[in-house]
């Protein structure tokens, strides 16, 4: 059967082996275009052969939306230049922050969930909107701790997605790990977010680390209850790609297959059509 | 337009700088448990990279004063750069800045982050356009046409050919290498040069015709033999051609 809505992490650990052989067949691959950007030689030539064979969506790391500093304008016109190079439609990155008083830290932070930090980051996903000439698609994200929050989460999220026009990556997992961490209700959550908004879904691994703690670390296969809380989204959201995110412990391909075969079983019966992402 | 709130600005940065840092911050309803899972992730990603693009220092340098030094780093530096596989140059940059090798009596350390950084630099960097060629010319009065994916450079100790020991502190003069990618493989490949073979190179580069080149080379470097110095350079060119660096003739 062919697999029309799931896609796979393009990662260079497995690059090589995924090019080569049949053992993996998502219907896209996703990247992080910082990754690649300005990037030659070997892994330029992989590249190129990925976008050969399969549509790309970008899925960004540095963009730090939720950041006090200045936008880095120059940043997202490289960004601009590289989802026109590989013809990609689908550009999201995370409600998060990664940037802070002139310094990147390269993993994401929580944002305080606040009206001015609300007011703020709308302003800021307005101006990538305009320079990218495309919406923007932002995943909810995993947090180990809130900060200085005055609202709820789903009210944060939805504010932005609402106020911005910009669209939703729902990341079940991440939905997962809050519910868990912060102790509330998986599904009770995803019915208040905008979701006709979701123009993207993520699925993904993660490791509990504590009685009280998962830590969303990609690098374990997902697991029985994320798989249920998805076939719940489904039933919600019009159809949309579904990313299947493996970035440690890469397991043989064919057990990402069957990661990927499960996920579209369950998207098969839901959704009737289809949609493009190139 | 400001619109973020002071508060607001003040606990993103005091967060932030928590991560750098590891100070513990004065944070608002926060879960003080899980707070540290923030420093962890943040800190094993900049230590991760480094250690990547670093391996022959990391493996030699002990590992409580390597933690020190990423510490340090990143708690005193502001990555710049957006791509975190290119935040190791700006390591090397500190290093070099803060002069850690004289603090830590390391005298090779900055040639050895060098050579390391070049490595990644020459491997990853963007593609450049090939030069027209052709198979057939006059060494002396074609301009020969050179792989451009490369790079010269120059260090105190050969830390590409000694591994990082006191043997290699006593081997202080001036080494020269031609870094270069190859165009099928995409491997990067390291080559000794003398200084004469230095000039030559990057004379090629700017476009002279050898026989220009090795008259040049003749008055200055006071050889006075330009038989002798052609042939031992004509050799050197054939090899270089052997190994895919010359590609041949300029069209």
């Amino acid at each position: 059967m062919l697999n029309h809505h799931i896609g796979i992490g393009f990662r260079k650990d497995f690059a090589e082996e995924f090019l080569t052989t049949n053992d993996l067949q998502p219907a896209f691959i996703e990247l992080a275009p910082e990754n690649w950007i300005g990037m030659g030689g070997y892994w330029k030539k992989q590249l190129d052969k990925a976008a050969e064979k399969y549509p790309i969506t970008c899925h960004g790391l540095s963009l730090s939306i939720g950041s006090p500093d200045e936008l880095d304008v120059d940043f997202v016109k490289q960004v601009k230049q590289f989802l026109k190079q590989y013809n990609v439609k689908v550009y999201s990155e995370h409600l998060s922050y990664s940037k802070c008083d002139n310094a990147h830290l390269y993993d994401l932070l929580p944002i305080p969930f606040r009206e001015d930090a609300v007011k703020h980051i709308v302003q800021r996903i307005k101006q990538v909107q305009d320079i990218l000439e495309m919406p923007l698609v932002l995943e909810n994200v995993s947090y180990y701790t809130p900060v200085a929050a005055q609202m709820k989460e789903e009210d944060f999220i939805t504010a932005i997605v609402n106020e911005s026009s910009c669209n939703m990556l729902l990341d079940v997992n991440n939905v997962y790990v809050n519910a868990f961490n912060h102790n509330y209700n998986a599904k009770e959550f995803i019915k208040k977010l905008p979701l006709n908004k979701v123009a993207y879904i993520h699925m993904a691994g993660h490791e509990k680390v504590s009685d009280t703690l998962i830590i969303d670390t990609h690098g374990q296969a997902v697991i029985d209850p994320v798989f249920e809380l998805f076939d719940f989204a489904a039933d919600l959201i019009n159809p949309v790609p579904v990313l299947l995110e493996r970035d440690f412990n890469i397991p043989e391909l064919t057990e990402l297959q069957l990661e990927i075969n499960r996920l579209d079983a369950i998207v098969s019966k839901k959704w009737q059509s289809n949609y493009a992402i190139a | 337009m400001q619109l973020l709130n002071k508060e607001t600005e003040i606990q993103q940065a005091r967060l932030a700088d928590y991560c750098r840092t590891g100070i513990e911050p004065d944070l608002i309803d926060i879960n003080k448990d899980n707070l540290y899972q923030y420093r962890r992730l943040v800190f094993n990603i900049a230590s991760d990279t480094l250690e990547t693009a670093y391996p022959i220092t990391y493996s030699f340098l002990p590992s409580e004063i390597w933690q020190k030094l990423v510490h340090d780093y990143f708690a005193e530096h502001k990555c710049q750069t957006t791509q975190v596989w290119r935040m190791p140059l700006e390591f090397y940059n500190y290093c070099k800045e803060k002069d850690i090798q004289e603090e830590l009596k390391i005298p090779f350390l900055n040639d050895l982050l060098y050579f390391e950084w070049l490595e990644l630099d020459v491997h990853t960097m963007e593609d450049v356009t090939y030069p027209k060629t052709k198979e057939i010319g006059s060494w002396l009065n074609d301009v020969i046409a050179l792989n451009p994916e490369h790079k010269l450079i120059q260090l105190s100790y050969p830390v590409h050919t000694t591994a990082p020991t006191e043997q290699l502190e006593e081997k202080q003069g001036n080494y020269f290498l031609l870094i270069y990618r190859e165009k099928e493989t995409a491997n990067v490949q390291f080559i000794d040069l003398s200084m004469l073979y230095v000039f030559i190179i990057e004379n090629i580069t700017n476009g002279l015709k050898l026989s220009t080149i090795l008259e040049e080379a003749n008055t200055l470097l006071q050889i006075n033999d330009i038989d002798l110095l052609t042939q031992h350079v004509l050799t050197f060119l054939e090899d270089l051609k052997q190994r895919e660096f010359v590609l041949g003739f300029l069209a």
